[in-house]
């Protein structure tokens, strides 16, 4: 899946003054090369959050005007970097998100497409900024990104992002940019044999959406709808 | 402590649970485009509800993000009779008074997560010792503190100690003018308390904040009372008219500010006189929320906000859609004076 990845941001229209791949002590052995990629190694296996900061350092100490994150399982659009970027250099937005389409074919795929289980939420009522952004399809300016580091004490994928994006929020708004498209690969090769990765799945969402609940005491989630094809234009945007 | 719940006295009856899971499910529905898909969305959608309702899950603990307003009614008692409010006319007995240890101690607990704390009443400068105790912890705590009073017992030394500390004080003024002002707080107070306006102006600086609330009586001296504060360089932001079981009336022609957006009160915590948590003072309009969740002189803060019912009110308030909703809570700090 990585390799993939790697090849579609390898062919951006636009391309991307640094890609840095962080491998968070994976037991899983790339076997991919390229000098156009950065690798950074963790020590240990310390979660996405603290992953994200050590290639947030990096790009800091290079001087990098936007960070854009995404993950392994993903595939971009041609013109992300150009749509997300472009998004953020012409807007007050401190932080983009972009619209996540899934990639498999199974009904479980089919739900998490109009569920828009991992796509961004729109802010309710007016639908002009994002309430959240999962940080698979995520940018923010740089100032932002200093500002506002995740939070290393989420140890996996879930939750890290809602706490940052509520964070960042005191402060600053999302966009949402529905041009800046990249697809997710759950994974899923098999509606019923895969059914119980679905509900290990959302156990997990629950599980870090309790800690979130706890460290922001009061639940913001209703305020909120999910993104999906049906609802990613707006008319009064 | 976590968000496993055990079925208790106030626990949501099964009409609420049964709203909950159709506004989740029924605006799904209507996304999916296929006839023959709905079942089986449905049906996955059912177990996504049920998994973010009924999963008990072990929670790891950790805070740091302010997001909520600590709001202490710290008595129900006053010096003025402002025919606008009816808060006076209940005084809470001195054995009903919260000792201040029971508030710094919930304080302390909430820290991480607060943005603000502020003080209302009646009139908090009735026990000024316990505001300045308050004051000096928020100050350690480093959450800033917000005051709102009438102004009839600032002197110097309190401003003095209080600007050294950085935190903000509100002054109610319906009225620059001393019959008006009179006969708004139901004492002859003009002449005492305006000279302690300009002296906390003076103190204070930027920090001295003063509000006036919108009704049909004061609708035309809000005017004057917006002149004064441009003449002195003082912020002020305007209330419209609640029903605090006074007598004043609603102006003409005033309606709602937003019907959609969601009551963002469900950020606060608030503490009557008597150590009575409840999520807004307005609660007894929410029948679920009518009972306090809990008594912070006989609970932990946190026990109190991680219950069930905490939870469930939290829910009812984001559609609650009462006039209370124009109240300062539902804007952000940084709008609100101008």
């Amino acid at each position: 899946m990585l390799e993939r990845l790697i090849d579609s941001a390898l062919s951006q229209k636009q391309r991307f003054s640094f890609i840095i791949v962080v491998d968070d002590k994976s037991p899983l052995q790339l076997n991919y090369q390229s000098d156009k990629v950065q690798y950074l190694q963790m020590k240990k296996n310390s979660g996405p959050a603290a992953a994200r900061n050590v290639g947030i350092k990096y790009a800091l100490e290079n001087d990098c005007d936007y960070y854009l994150f995404t993950d392994h399982d993903c595939i971009l659009d041609k013109e992300w970097n150009k749509e997300m970027t472009s998004f953020l250099a012409r807007t007050e937005f401190g932080a983009v998100g972009g619209m996540t389409y899934v990639w498999g074919n199974t009904l479980l795929d089919y739900y998490h497409g109009i569920n828009g289980t991992l796509a961004g939420k729109w802010l309710l009522p007016e639908k002009k900024e994002l309430w959240y952004m999962p940080s698979l399809n995520f940018g923010m300016k740089r100032h932002v990104t200093e500002e506002f580091p995740f939070d290393e004490r989420f140890p996996t994928a879930a939750g890290e992002d809602v706490d940052v994006c509520l964070r960042l929020r005191s402060k600053y708004k999302i966009g949402f940019c529905p041009r800046a498209k990249l697809w997710h690969d759950f994974g899923y090769k098999n509606t019923i044999n895969d059914f119980s990765r679905f509900v290990r799945l959302f156990m997990k969402y629950k599980s870090s959406s309790a800690t979130v609940y706890e460290g922001h005491t009061v639940l913001m989630w209703d305020s909120s709808v999910s993104i999906y094809e049906g609802n990613m234009y707006e008319s009064n945007l | 402590m976590s968000l496993i719940y055990r079925r208790r006295a106030y626990q949501p009856k099964y009409t609420q649970v049964i709203s909950d899971y159709l506004g989740e499910i029924v605006p799904f529905a209507k996304r999916v485009d296929k006839l023959y898909l709905v079942i089986p969305m449905v049906f996955l959608k059912t177990i996504e509800w049920s998994i973010y309702r009924w999963y008990e899950t072990p929670i790891r603990r950790f805070y740091g993000i302010k997001g909520n307003e600590l709001i202490y009614m710290i008595t129900k008692r006053c010096n003025a009779r402002c025919p606008k409010c009816g808060i006076w006319k209940q005084p809470e007995s001195n054995d009903q008074h919260l000792h201040v240890s029971h508030f710094i101690n919930c304080l302390k607990r909430l820290h991480y997560n607060l943005y603000q704390v502020t003080l209302t009443g009646g009139e908090p400068l009735l026990y000024k010792m316990d505001v300045m105790r308050i004051a000096e912890e928020a100050r350690k705590l480093n959450v800033p503190m917000v005051i709102v009073s009438n102004g009839t017992f600032l002197d110097k030394q309190f401003l003095e100690r209080y600007n050294e500390l950085g935190h903000i004080l509100v002054i109610s003024v319906d009225s620059v003018e001393k019959d008006k002002w009179n006969e708004f707080r139901g004492r002859k107070d003009f002449d005492i308390v305006m000279p302690k306006i300009i002296l906390a102006r003076h103190v204070l600086g930027d920090k001295l904040r003063i509000q006036s609330v919108y009704a049909k009586e004061t609708a035309s001296e809000i005017p004057k009372v917006i002149e004064f504060c441009r003449k002195h360089g003082i912020k002020h932001n305007i209330q419209l008219h609640q029903d605090f079981h006074g007598d004043w009336h609603d102006p003409d022609g005033a309606t709602m500010v937003d019907n959609d957006t969601p009551c963002a009160a469900r950020k606060n915590i608030c503490i009557y006189p008597n150590g009575d948590v409840v999520k807004c003072f307005d609660h007894r309009k929410i029948p679920l929320a009518e009972e306090p969740l809990g008594n912070i002189a006989k609970q932990d803060i946190i026990e109190i906000l991680c219950s069930k019912r905490s939870t469930e009110i939290s829910k009812i308030m984001k559609t609650c859609n009462l006039r209370c909703k124009n109240m300062s809570c539902n804007k952000s700090q940084n709008l609100l004076f101008k």
